[in-house]
């Protein structure tokens, strides 16, 4: 039998309920056994604008995502305009049959340039501006189109409330029939996505088996999905997942200043400011809450957190690249006064406000080159859930055993990726603390008497110590003695050796797939797992391919890098930026030129079939550089 | 709370003046404020471990070098957030800001407003003397518009902030000004100052000897006069139903400027819960092990937080 593999499109108006569309799709699938993998894409808009969820539904757990979808459910007819070339033959398009007179001109929310777009598309197939245009495209296509009709449906089974609070629900629930999804499993998806809400449940359901009977009293023939045993798992996004790994990491004092799309964090650590413990935290250890403080501006965020560090106490803020841009100066003083503190750092699609809820990587040599003047810093860089969680936890754990600023980068699509995590081991990684100073008397907070040019830490409330961003003494005073100065810059330069000496290869980089590959892929963030799907995928063509996983850039493993780019026949540098920041970052620190792109900067995420179509046109030499498109 | 000090009884009193030698020019109003800092906490009785200072950028920035307890000379503008997180994270710590008015009237003018929201319980303690000394006296945001001090090019073309009103309409519940020259009297507000649970703003008006050749030691000496030699002058809310009248008399009494210069508390109100009293209400156990004092690892270096139990709602079971 052939395994379940569903792509699957929810399209509608923001706060349109969409997410609770969705949020009912994956529990459904997640209670039947199933795995999800799904990314949310919205504008930067509250009401109405389109938005939509791209997912993937398999009994494994999907790694990616592809176009064209197996079926699209579209909740305004936007959907239809916008999505019209993301289902191809044997697709399914479920639409309100009330949108069959709609005027492409009444669509107020698709702006004018996508609007023109549409218009040509449409005008050079001769069709209509209009949804009939767009459905008349559909079924020469091959596209199954099916129309419900919401309003009869809703009004004759539920009676609390307007009918458009349930067009989601029935949008779902349709979804669901169609699918074949048994309806037990699709009213626990109610149950879980409405907890504590019995009311609400009980006429959700009522719409759910309006959507079941109605498909089953149509002629479409739907076979029955299997289901599995559901084991537990936590339904993660990346800003979630970090936020848990941070609180796991220690965690205690979170600053922020709302911006998209690094908020989501600091929302979520602040409904968490009461946290559980474990077990084997008894009565002895001294717990309480976290701290979360939402500050004027960026400025006062990061420089807030490393007050908090003065303390002790481990400290962090998140933001994205405009917020970012105002904390260099904040983070520059952290290196050169050696505070632990961690920036996550949520990359958007730049420059400027750009494309402030859509994706971009174009924040890597800005983050390797954050301030003025030479001081260390780290920067790390999450690809999957799994990493958003431990990399979180380890971000505070070099932040404390360097002293210095650690910058952890995520992106949009991983930041709104959702997924399915079976287990989070609370053992994996040990909590580093920081060199604790042992001589109160005479504490000199920058001793120069260290090898690894890491000195004891100073402790407000326990320690006299002085702190400056002037250069300065072992005491911490100001000072412009030149040998001094050599002193000390040497000091602090020479942690990042330490640390590139302590840290493992695997956190570092990984490299993916056969040894010995026709194509080597290189990449960092959220392209991590849809390219070891790419690899699986061309292995079953018959053509071998590697990848080279970057998740470490300073320190940056040189020398592994080097190593199996020698080896490498056909590179491939696959980002989502226009300038290939990392290939730079590799030729930089090893000579190595990169002459081959798959770059996409239109700020949606990457998906398999555009990555497998561009590395064929690569392999074929027909070019050098891909420029993925798709997404709307 | 404030602990006794330490030393042995009969000994010599904790110095809290350090052997730095201090580089201000002579007659710079910034030495006033190092004594009355230091007599403030000798008075107290300190214990050195449980104050620090934290500045800014400028000749001011340069106080914590200077006093013999912990201190961050941290960047232009940021002193309060820094000052800020070291009071959250632990609120046991009685924290004190020194910054100029460049410092948190111009460059960190939105922190300065920030924190009369929070009112965290730092204690802004900011120099006054209306140019930027350190990069040769352009004008402060404290300068008089019209007013030409010596290295101006020409008058200045803006006008000023009146650091006391401003500190009132943004939520200090403490607010005062002082001048470097009534050491005795500036002691006894900032002693006062910190003894308040809430934030407080201290404007201290000093001389600049080298670039402020108006405002300068004499022309101050022959206007200041403090509000206390009026003994009806009760600027204290102690009950809500007080702060209407009172906040006004202060706010009025804070315009006064030209012939006589008002020094003294223009207003204290003790009824505003402080940020870490707030937090306490939301975060458990807060007061009693703030962010500083927690564990965050069990016996065996690992985790105590049970990452199911405390995002139950992402638990898919």
């Amino acid at each position: 039998m052939q395994e379940t593999d569903i792509n699957l499109l929810v399209g509608g108006p923001q706060g349109g309920g969409i997410d609770s569309a969705a949020n009912m799709i994956s529990m459904a699938f997640s209670l039947a056994g199933y795995n999800i993998y799904g990314i949310r894409e919205f504008h930067s808009n509250i009401k109405g604008r389109h938005s939509y969820i791209h997912f993937r539904i398999m009994h494994e757990r999907p790694k990616s995502l592809k176009y064209p979808v197996d079926i699209m459910v579209a909740l305004d007819p936007d959907t239809l305009f916008e999505h019209m070339f993301d289902v191809a033959k044997g697709s399914k398009v479920v639409y309100d049959s009330a949108f069959n007179t709609f005027n492409l001109k009444n669509a107020r929310m698709i702006t004018s340039d996508t609007m023109i777009r549409i218009q040509d598309e449409l005008a050079e197939r001769n069709l209509t501006f209009d949804v009939k245009g767009v459905l008349d495209y559909f079924k020469s296509a091959g596209i199954d189109v099916i129309a419900i009709p919401f309003d009869k449906l809703i009004n004759e089974n539920v009676h609390d409330g307007p009918a458009n609070r349930y067009y989601n629900t029935l949008g779902a629930g349709t979804t669901l029939a169609l699918l074949g999804l048994d309806e037990d499993h699709a009213d626990d998806g109610i149950k879980f996505a409405f907890k504590k809400k019995p009311k609400v449940i009980e006429s959700n359901i009522k719409v759910i088996k309006a959507a079941y009977d109605y498909v089953k009293s149509s002629p479409i023939k739907v076979a029955t999905l299997p289901t599995y045993p559901a084991m537990p798992r936590m339904l993660l996004t990346g800003n979630d997942a970090t936020a848990l790994g941070k609180l796991m990491g220690g965690l205690r004092f979170q600053t922020y200043y709302p911006i998209t799309p690094a908020s989501d964090e600091s929302t979520l650590l602040e409904s968490h400011e009461e946290m559980e413990f474990l077990k084997n935290a008894d009565d002895v250890v001294k717990k309480a809450g976290l701290v979360v403080v939402q500050c004027e501006d960026e400025l006062s965020a990061i420089n807030m957190a490393n007050g908090a560090a003065l303390t002790g106490t481990r400290s962090a803020t998140a933001t994205s690249g405009p917020g970012f841009s105002l904390m260099a100066e904040g983070i520059g003083y952290a290196g050169m006064t050696e505070i632990p503190v961690v920036i996550t750092f949520y990359q958007r699609g730049g420059p400027s406000t750009g494309l402030p809820t859509r994706n971009g990587q174009a924040d890597l040599l800005f983050a390797l080159n954050t301030g003025h003047g030479e001081f260390p810093k780290m920067v790390i860089s999450s690809g999957d859930m799994e990493e958003c969680i431990y990399d979180g936890m380890k971000s505070l754990n070099y932040a404390q055993r360097y002293q210095m600023p650690v910058i952890h980068l995520i992106d949009k699509t991983l930041a709104n990726t959702m997924d399915l995590v079976p287990e989070i081991d609370v053992k994996k990684v040990k909590i580093v603390k920081y060199n604790e100073n042992t001589n109160h008397e005479n504490f000199k907070r920058y001793s120069l008497d260290t090898e690894n040019g890491i000195s004891p830490y100073g402790v407000f409330g326990k320690d006299i110590f002085w702190m400056t961003g002037d250069e300065h003494d072992e005491l911490g005073h100001v000072t412009e003695d030149s040998a001094m100065r050599d002193k000390m810059m040497e000091k602090r330069m020479q942690k990042l050796v330490t640390a590139d000496s302590e840290i493992p290869l695997e956190d570092k980089a990984v490299l993916y797939g056969d040894e010995n590959a026709d194509v080597t892929y290189v990449t960092w963030g959220s392209q991590k797992s849809l390219l070891i799907d790419t690899i699986d995928e061309l292995k079953k063509q018959g053509i071998s391919a590697n990848l080279l996983y970057l998740r470490m850039f300073e320190p940056f493993p040189s020398e592994y890098v080097a190593k199996v780019l020698k080896n490498s026949h056909l590179i491939i540098d696959v980002e989502s930026n226009m300038t290939g920041q990392a290939a730079k970052v590799i030729r930089m620190n090893t000579g190595i030129n990169i002459e081959n792109f798959i770059l996409k900067y239109n700020g949606r995420h990457m998906t398999l079939d555009e990555v497998l179509k561009s590395t064929k046109n690569i392999m074929e030499k027909k070019t050098a550089l891909e420029v993925l498109q798709e997404g709307s | 709370m404030i602990k006794m000090q330490k030393g042995v009884e009969g000994k010599d009193k904790y110095n809290f003046r350090n052997n730095i030698t201090i580089d201000w020019c002579p007659g710079c109003g910034d030495f006033g404020i190092v004594s009355a800092v230091t007599q403030a906490l000798s008075n107290m009785n300190m214990d050195p471990d449980d104050v620090v200072a934290v500045s800014g950028i400028g000749c001011s920035g340069k106080t914590p070098h200077y006093l013999n307890i912990a201190g961050v000379h941290t960047l232009h503008g940021r002193a309060i957030p820094y000052a800020v997180g070291v009071k959250l994270s632990n609120p046991n710590l009685n924290v004190l800001v020194m910054g100029g008015d460049g410092d948190l009237l111009s460059i960190g003018a939105g922190h300065f407003v920030g924190e009369g929201r929070r009112n965290s319980g730092v204690k802004v303690i900011l120099y006054n003397n209306s140019v930027y000394g350190l990069t040769k006296g352009q004008a402060a945001p404290t300068l008089p518009l019209g007013e030409k001090v010596k290295s101006l090019a020409r008058p200045n073309i803006m006008g000023k902030i009146n650091p006391i009103t401003l500190a009132m309409a943004s939520g200090y519940s403490f607010v005062a000004r002082g001048f470097s020259s009534e050491i005795k009297q500036l002691s006894s507000i900032i002693e006062r100052a910190i003894k308040h649970e809430g934030s407080a703003v201290i404007e201290v008006l000093q001389p600049c000897p080298t670039y402020n050749d108006v405002n300068t030691l004499d022309w101050y000496r022959q206007r200041v006069y403090k509000l206390e030699d009026d003994k009806s002058w009760d600027p204290v809310v102690n009950k809500k139903e007080e702060d209407e009248e009172k906040f006004d008399t202060g706010y009025r009494k804070s315009m006064e400027w030209g012939d006589h210069i008002p020094i003294g508390i223009f207003y204290e109100n003790n009824t505003i819960p402080s940020y870490p009293n707030r937090l306490a209400g939301i975060v458990p156990d807060y007061l009693k092990y703030p962010p500083a004092l927690q564990d965050v690892s069990d016996k065996e270096g690992y985790t105590i937080v049970d990452p199911i139990k405390t995002f139950a709602e992402k638990d898919v079971e």
